[in-house]
């Protein structure tokens, strides 16, 4: 037989092989359900407000800041430092590079701790290290960071730490939301376009 | 377990490394292939050579089946692969512009480079017009931009926009690579011309 035909019948069959085998390259859950109850356990799987309002007043670059509210509510107001990831637009393979990473810590948050709880199991149950939740969400940082006021007569050194470093985000917070949409986009596609890289390529 | 690692996790100098090793190899590959012929590349155009198809193809789809028989026995995480971004306008564009510099220099930007290294003259201007032109693409770039980037489609798979199995649509290119040599044979048969590499 002609090496041609003998080379075409054993690619086709590895095709037809192919063809008929279950693929399991597709993103599946990878903790099994008691795993992923253990981890959902470990109290080390959230910040308070204050934490976060430290890592934006110190603009940490060891925790990247998640709103997984929708992308109109995000560009009317977030916390500084913040990139959107709808949560209904999760399983995206353009967000697969800041989720499934060992470098920082993603701190996830939305208007309570719901979709974020529901953003914490997928990416936890996806395998993906470094998940973390905002406890109370964004009504808890309006409540702590925006709104509370000290009332006391004498103030201890503790309570003058908490309480500036609530003041500066709040001053950081109110900043960057009050800038017009224009800019605020601006803003957020250099942050964009600063991690996609230049990719190109042919023969 | 693959792929070995991810390209941002190492420095510059060992990603650059690694594209050097993998350019000789490609570099050698095309030469054995006789691709620093122009005669050759532009036969692939008039039907009398079909040596670039067949080359081509067979990569692609000995590249497709065993990525995605590695990723059925664990060895290669397809997820982590990249997949080129696909805007629909430029690609249309791109490749006409593509197509008419490959036929009227007889060279594509590798086998350009491949066929310089051997000290062929044309290819040497076919490069020295190949990086006007991407010069001219940098400077120009804000003009076409609304084009470069229209109908963006993401990190797109024919498999998925058809909705088929990934191994289903390797069987089924394989079928048609089988099916394009056959008829590649049939046209260099049929467009014959005479080997006139002795002569020169």
């Amino acid at each position: 037989m002609n090496s041609r035909i003998k080379i075409s019948i054993l690619l086709a069959g590895v095709g037809l092989l192919l063809a008929f085998l279950p693929f399991n390259a597709a993103r599946s859950f990878q903790l099994n359900p008691s795993e992923l109850l253990e981890a959902a356990q470990n109290e080390n799987q959230s910040f308070s407000v204050d934490e976060v309002a430290r890592f934006v007043n110190n603009e940490d670059t060891t925790v990247q800041l998640i709103d997984v509210r929708t992308t109109k509510e995000f560009m009317e107001s977030t916390i500084p430092g913040s990139i959107n990831i709808p949560y209904e637009d999760l399983l995206n393979p353009d967000w697969e590079g800041y989720l499934n990473q060992n470098k920082v810590r993603n701190i996830f948050y939305s208007n309570d701790d719901q979709l974020a709880t529901l953003v914490w199991t997928v990416t936890t149950g996806l395998g993906y290290s470094n998940n973390y939740l905002m406890e109370g969400g964004l009504n808890e940082w309006y409540l702590t960071v925006m709104l509370s006021k000290f009332e006391g007569e004498k103030i201890t050194p503790r309570e003058n730490a908490l309480f500036e470093n609530r003041y500066k985000a709040r001053r950081m917070f109110t900043e960057m939301n009050s800038l017009p949409d224009s800019l605020k986009r601006q803003y957020l596609e250099a942050k964009r376009l600063e991690e996609s890289q230049l990719d190109g390529g042919c023969e | 377990m693959g792929p070995i690692t991810l390209l941002y996790e190492l420095p510059q100098w060992m990603n650059l490394g690694i594209a050097f090793v993998i350019g000789i190899g490609f570099g050698f590959a095309l030469e054995q292939a006789g691709f620093s012929s122009s005669r050759k590349l532009a036969g692939m155009f008039y039907g009398y050579d079909t040596t670039v198809l067949k080359v081509f193809f067979t990569a692609a789809i000995v590249a497709l089946a065993g990525s995605q028989l590695l990723s059925y026995f664990g060895l290669l995480n397809l997820n982590l692969v990249y997949v080129n971004p696909y805007y629909i306008n430029a690609t249309l564009v791109g490749g006409v512009i593509m197509g008419a510099g490959f036929i009227m220099g007889g060279f594509c930007p590798g086998t350009g480079i491949s066929a310089l290294s051997i000290g062929k003259i044309d290819a040497l201007f076919f490069l020295v017009g190949g990086l006007v032109g991407a010069f001219l693409f940098a400077e120009t770039y804000p003009m076409i931009q609304t084009l470069a980037s229209a109908n963006y489609e993401g990190p797109l798979r024919i498999d998925e926009w058809l909705g088929l199995s990934p191994g289903m649509f390797t069987f089924i290119l394989i079928l048609a690579a089988v099916g394009l040599f056959w008829l590649a044979e049939l046209a260099e048969k049929r467009f014959l011309r005479p080997d006139i590499t002795s002569e020169i």
